[in-house]
């Protein structure tokens, strides 16, 4: 059995899922073969490449295993929120209950790509008038039709204001439609004025106290829904730990970015980095889990660093990417083509700054929901990649269009134009549709031109 | 006097009159569309003529962004950063059932109030904001009435008139005498028309139909609610917030419930036969509400969907009304 790291194909992964079992590797008990999920009708997975590590190997059991999780919550008896569109916020607090389970509906998004339209969600968002001129994240509407992806939540909560407005209105769409939603108001976040107490954000960003007072005012009526559905009060002990335990994420997500980013030769494929990222939103579903999974991937990511060992050549091109893909392919695709990633901002960066554990538990929570990059302007979003490209050195930028998304129309440019202020460094605009197989060759030959601009430049 | 722009019907005009400013809402033009943006996939065509029209205006002294859509919240970034002009943002919240809502619309005007005042306006006192307030209702008042007595293309003029010049001159321009003609009722439905739009009432005319209730964010539906007098005399402020904030109805809110009602109210009062739905390509909030105005009414809807104004689809908007107006006789 070889430890090398590398990026293998699902077929590759099977061969090495029995060796990992014959040498006995420990399995959670939603382990197992990989290709096993494909049966669930995730085709999408056929044609991705993975790590070869065993972390790895949990990370995508334990992403791909959700449904059956909240299923079993259910039938055991706990109660089960769909949190939607504030990417981070409302699951810190759900999950100090322990008969809540919350989960981000919107997540269905990926459904699409990663059963390559197969489910026919879209077909279904078409029906109800939701068209292709919205965001892929429109697929959520006919999960929730067929019911079929994720229970049907007990309770909905969802954040509207300084939101996209795909999303706002898809979920308008479907609370027409018959499903109950619990708004909660994320003011569009501004600078204080000079007459204002200004408050500093986690993350960089800052805000009027005013700002940060309404957001807590919110938070505590979303509180009072959960305590209400669990059947039991929140106080602030009992958040305070909350808190503690979700920063043990944003903790380990921390470090294990600081070491991919940074480490001469990429130690953990683009991929991996972003299911990773994304488990700190709602945490798949079981928050403790999702700290095992990270603690192991950061261990794995470490060894390797101590090594030298990576997954790529030493001189692949460094590139900052901008918003998440809806085809999970595309970030195999840039590592073809001779990049890797040092640097994201997939719009939840919120989602990963430490929460403050020296304020009251809520204004805590508060803050962190108003330093969400969608709640600001593109300016200050421009503002926080910079000092990210920075700090990781990135050589390259790349903004990944949402298509439909009405804040990918105007952001890239505002973003674009701000890091070419600061940086002589290229920036490249791609548009990824949910599966782009069609259209490969096209975003290949994009993410071909800005590694060999990049390398190019290197040299002069 | 300096004038300050502004399109977002949440933006009391009475609130920029009673600063000493004068408040004048765009009527957009398409031909604005020509503006500081690099590229315009995916961008609305109404945010984009707003981008132009405001870097193009000479007249102004300041303008208001609200964040009422994304689009717009973004637009207010390209401002800022392409254009010289003052530019305020003013956070309009999208729910409006809780208190926290009711109050940060307020703050926010009086947030207004402070950028007005830089811009040269003097902060109202009272009096000064309720006697404006009456002036507006005045004239606001004076064109509903003459609603039967107008076409709908005037109706929609005169409302357009009050946003850009203030009620001074719509009082003159709603003197019609004579009753509008009759013809299959309709209703228009949906965001903001811009100034080409409105020979779709006369279109419509021609076709045999007239247009009774005009739904769309530049005709009533953009009028806030009648004020309370007493009201207005002891806490104008309020009154205006409150007849603003609380009495648009709006795709935006969340939840829009307030919008069906109203809809439901006006469609019956006035016996409208069937709706014409407007709405630009990459409006998500009016788009997302267009299978559901089918099923809540059981009125005929067309969809007028428009990326801009040119020609083809002059003539391709021209020809689905006509086809419209056949079914419909």
């Amino acid at each position: 059995m070889s430890d090398i790291p590398k990026r293998i194909t699902l077929e590759e992964w099977d061969l090495r899922y029995e060796q990992l079992a014959k040498a006995g590797t420990y399995q959670p008990d939603y382990g197992g073969p990989l290709s096993r999920h494909v049966e669930d009708g995730d085709q999408r997975l056929l044609k991705l490449r993975y790590d070869n590590s065993a972390a790895a190997l949990r990370l995508w059991n334990f992403l791909l295993t959700e449904e059956y999780r909240l299923h079993e919550a259910r039938a055991a008896g706990r109660k089960i929120v769909g949190t939607m569109k504030d990417l981070g916020t409302v699951p810190v607090m759900a999950y100090c209950f322990e008969n809540i389970v919350a989960f981000y509906p919107d997540g269905a998004w990926w459904i699409p790509c990663v059963m390559e339209l197969g489910a026919g969600l879209l077909q279904i968002a078409d029906s109800l008038g939701i068209d292709e001129s919205f965001c892929p994240v429109r697929a959520m509407l006919g999960a929730f039709v067929t019911g079929t992806h994720f229970p049907i939540p007990d309770l909905l909560v969802c954040s509207v204001g300084a939101t996209c407005d795909d999303f706002s209105a898809i979920a308008q769409r479907l609370n027409g439609l018959g499903h109950s939603i619990f708004w909660w108001e994320i003011p569009h976040r501004r600078r204080p004025e000079p007459d204002e107490t200004a408050v500093n954000l986690p993350g960089g960003f800052s805000a009027p106290k005013c700002q940060v007072e309404f957001v807590k005012s919110q938070l505590e009526r979303v509180k009072t829904a959960l305590e209400e559905l669990a059947g039991e009060k929140l106080d602030e002990r009992k958040l305070s730990a909350g808190i503690k335990k979700s920063n043990q994420v944003r903790r380990y997500l921390t470090e294990l970015r600081q070491l991919a980013f940074t480490a001469e030769r990429c130690p953990i494929p683009a991929l991996e980095m972003l299911i990773a990222e994304m488990l700190a939103i709602h945490f798949c579903s079981d928050r403790q889990e999702t700290i095992n999974v990270l603690k192991e991937l950061l261990d794995e990511v470490t060894s390797r660093v101590r090594a030298g060992k990576g997954i790529l050549d030493a001189d692949a091109a460094r590139i900052f990417w901008v918003n998440p893909v809806a085809d999970l392919q595309v970030m195999n695709l840039l590592e073809d083509s001779g990049g890797r990633i040092c640097g994201t901002e997939y719009l939840f960066t919120h989602a990963l700054d430490i929460i403050l554990e020296d304020l009251p538990p809520l204004e805590a929570l508060a803050q962190m929901a108003l330093a969400d990059p969608m709640a600001g302007s593109s300016i200050d979003r421009a503002g926080r990649i910079c000092a990210d490209i920075r700090r990781f050195g990135a050589e390259a930028v790349l903004i990944s269009r949402i298509p439909g998304a009405s804040h990918c129309a105007l952001e890239g440019q505002v973003i674009g134009e701000i890091v070419r202020e600061k940086f002589d460094i290229p920036i490249l605009e791609i548009e990824v549709p949910p599966v782009t197989d069609s259209m490969r060759p096209t975003v290949q030959t994009r993410l071909q031109a800005l590694v060999e601009t990049v390398k190019a430049r290197r040299q002069t | 006097m300096k004038t300050v722009i502004y399109t977002c019907p949440y933006v009391p005009a009475e609130w920029i009159a009673a600063h000493g400013l004068h408040a004048s809402r765009l009527l957009l033009d398409h031909a604005e569309s020509d503006s500081a943006l690099t590229r315009t996939e995916g961008v609305c065509p109404f945010v984009r003529s707003f981008i132009g029209e405001v870097m193009n205006n000479k007249r102004a002294a300041g303008v208001v962004v609200t964040t009422v859509c994304d689009q717009m919240r973004r637009a207010f970034d390209i401002l800022i950063r392409k254009c010289d002009l003052p530019a305020f943002l003013m956070n309009v919240p999208n729910t409006w059932q809780n208190l926290e809502s009711q109050k940060l619309y307020i703050d926010e005007l009086e947030r207004l109030s402070r950028f007005l005042t830089r811009l040269g306006g003097k902060s109202p006192s009272n009096n000064n904001l309720s006697e404006i307030m009456l002036e507006y209702e005045t004239a606001r008042a004076s064109i509903l009435a003459a609603r039967e007595y107008l076409s709908a293309g005037q109706y929609a003029q005169a409302i357009a008139a009050l946003g850009r010049d203030g009620p001074d001159k719509t009082l003159d321009s709603v003197t019609a005498s004579e009753p509008a003609i009759n013809g299959i009722r309709l209703a228009i439905i949906g965001g903001p028309l811009m100034k080409q739009d409105f020979a779709l009432f006369e279109l419509i005319e021609q076709s045999g139909g007239r247009i009774v209730l005009d739904a769309t964010e530049t005709g009533e539906r953009g009028l806030c609610s009648p004020f309370d007098r007493r009201r207005l005399r002891d806490e104008p402020l309020m009154e205006l917030a409150d007849a603003y904030f609380g009495g648009i109805r709006d795709a935006s809110r969340r939840p829009n419930s307030e919008l069906y009602k109203w809809l439901q109210r006006e469609l019956a009062s006035r016996h409208v036969q069937g709706i014409l739905f407007r709405r630009y390509l990459w409006c998500d909030m009016w788009h997302a509400e267009l299978r559901r105005l089918k099923d809540f009414s059981d009125l005929p809807v067309l969809d007028i969907d428009t990326a801009g104004d040119n020609n083809m689809e002059r003539q391709r908007t021209a020809n689905r009304i006509r086809a419209f107006m056949e079914m419909l006789q």
